[in-house]
């Protein structure tokens, strides 16, 4: 499959998206779209749908109705063995990082680019390059036990961004971090998306967005309640 | 596929207890095909020439003439299971009787006439000896004019089958057994290793790895358990030769004959990355993920 969205379409697409867990509707009946290149916001109270609504956009989940399509990758017409490279074109930014404990800092920001079958040289820049920008290049050797909250969440920043994505994704990234470490983490954001990056950011924290201009959708109870510019 | 060895070496060494069991109780299955296969191949060897000791000896009538004798052993020769065919005058059998019975010569005292029949003995060809063939050629022989009767040992035959069948076919359920023992084995240890990586894996997935990507270094790993399973059951089975069979024929001599087909055992290794990568395909097959 080519990479498909070179026209003015949507770098994400949802239409009329419904999700059921067992007897629960995680989301129902939710449309709206992520402009090339846009930076917007998902919040909620927790329980509303945020991460099921980044899920499905990495195909972790599969809509029970109504149609998404990702970087002109739509589901439905998606052959499983198509995911993983879809997943190529996405970073994520795990809510409970998904760090590998048996690695340390480097390895498993490397692993991004080893799943990807990148040489061992370009991937030594390349980590490096990416751990030298969230101020963790001295951390490079260690386990992520060992590291503060705020690091591991950095870490998990890194492996999402080191093979340059064209969609960014993160969720609750700002989780547990102190207000000036999460302040650091959006900066990281803002500079990502500045370069080109389509970034999504899922929270429940509205300081995030504050004085943005940012896009922001709002859900409650699997709803899509609201969709405005952040003042 | 470099990093696959990688992520199969650093998974052998943090599961060393389970990769280890595992390479023992595949070493141990390869070790008793090898003996099996060793004790097969030493009856096999050790029976190889027991047929040539295999004789009939073909009684004729009272008072036969010579010419009859002689048509006899001529329609004996033409025959093509035959090596070769030996007339025993009923005078050189009585002879060599007495010669075996020096010692009870009191035995033909007061015997003024020969009880002995003239008789022929025939030796057959090596793959002409089966229980089989010797009852067909029997019936052959027994329709030459002047044959008044066939003798040649039954239990002799049927013994040699029992070995030389019997043993092999043995040895060769037992080798396949254990050959998918040794498979099972293989397979379970990956699904193990499989599932104890669930989180890992799925992590894996979701960076954007392929089926591949995540099912090589299973089948890498699979491989060198394998492999390292062959390895010690060949140690094992040069460590039974060397200690055991060579200490034991210094004092017991009937060891010395005993056959050690090193060529044989050479392929272990490769026995058991064979048996390993494909308990490890099995795994990975029946793995929904
Ligand atoms: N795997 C799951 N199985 C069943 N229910 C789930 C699962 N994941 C989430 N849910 C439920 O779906 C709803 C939305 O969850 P989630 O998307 O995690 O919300 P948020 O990220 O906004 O907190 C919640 O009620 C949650 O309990
Ligand atoms: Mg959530």
């Amino acid at each position: 499959m080519t990479w498909a969205n070179d026209g003015n379409n949507p770098m994400i697409h949802f239409s009329g998206v419904t999700k059921d867990y067992d007897n629960l509707t995680a989301l129902r009946d939710i449309t709206f779209s992520v402009e090339k290149g846009e930076m917007l916001f998902v919040t909620g109270p927790s329980g509303s749908g945020k991460t099921t609504l980044l899920k499905l956009i990495y195909f972790a989940e599969k809509p029970d109705g109504g149609t998404i399509s990702v970087a002109g990758w739509e589901t439905g017409l998606l052959k499983e063995s198509s995911i993983p490279f879809l997943r190529r074109n996405i970073g994520i930014v795990f809510q409970d990082f998904r760090l590998l404990q048996n690695k340390n800092v480097f390895e498993n920001v490397a692993m991004a680019l080893r799943i990807r079958g990148i040489s061992e040289k370009e991937i030594k820049t390349k980590v490096y390059e990416t751990l030298k920008a969230v101020n963790l290049r001295h951390k490079a050797d260690v386990f992520p036990r060992r590291l503060s909250g705020g690091e591991q969440q950095r870490v998990v920043i890194s492996r999402a961004i080191v093979a340059e994505p064209t969609v960014l994704l993160a969720d609750e990234p700002t989780g547990n971090l102190d207000p000036d470490t999460a302040e650091g983490v959006m900066r990281t954001f803002k500079e990502i998306n500045a370069k080109g990056t389509t970034v999504l950011i899922a929270t429940h924290n509205r300081e995030l967005f504050r004085n943005s201009g940012r896009r922001v959708i709002k859900l409650d109870m699997g709803n899509l309640v609201a969709e405005e510019r952040a003042q | 596929m470099t990093y696959a060895v990688i992520l199969a070496f650093q998974s052998l060494i943090r599961e060393k207890w389970i990769n280890l069991l595992s390479v023992l109780t595949i070493a141990s299955g390869l070790l008793i095909i090898s003996l099996a296969l060793f004790t097969v191949y030493n009856i096999d060897a050790a029976t190889k020439n027991l047929p040539e000791r295999f004789s009939m000896i073909l009684y004729l009538d009272n008072d036969i003439q010579k010419e009859k004798v002689d048509a006899a052993v001529g329609l004996l020769k033409k025959n093509n299971a035959v090596l070769s065919v030996r007339y025993i005058p009923k005078e050189e059998a009585l002879k060599e009787l007495k010669a075996t019975l020096k010692n009870s010569s009191y035995v033909f005292e007061g015997l003024d006439e020969n009880p002995l029949p003239d008789a022929i003995e025939v030796k057959l060809k090596k793959d002409a000896v089966g229980q089989e063939t010797v009852r067909k050629f029997a019936g052959e022989v027994m329709k030459i004019p002047g044959v008044k009767e066939v003798d040649y040992a039954e239990k002799f035959l049927s013994t040699l089958n029992y070995l030389r069948v019997g043993m092999k076919t043995i040895g060769l359920i037992l080798i396949a057994s254990l050959g998918a023992g040794i498979v099972f084995v293989c397979y379970s240890t990956v699904k193990i290793l499989f599932y104890r990586r669930d989180e890992e894996i799925e992590t894996f997935k979701l960076l954007g790895a392929t089926k591949a990507f995540i099912r090589t270094p299973f089948l890498v790993e699979g491989a060198l358990i394998g492999t390292s399973g062959g390895v010690v059951s060949l140690l094992g089975i040069f460590a039974f030769y060397y200690i055991v069979l060579l200490r034991l024929s210094v004092s017991m001599p009937i060891f010395k004959a005993i056959l050690f087909p090193t060529d044989l055992f050479l392929v272990l290794p490769f026995v058991g990355t064979f048996l390993g990568v494909t308990g490890a395909a099995i795994a990975l097959g029946r793995l929904k993920y």
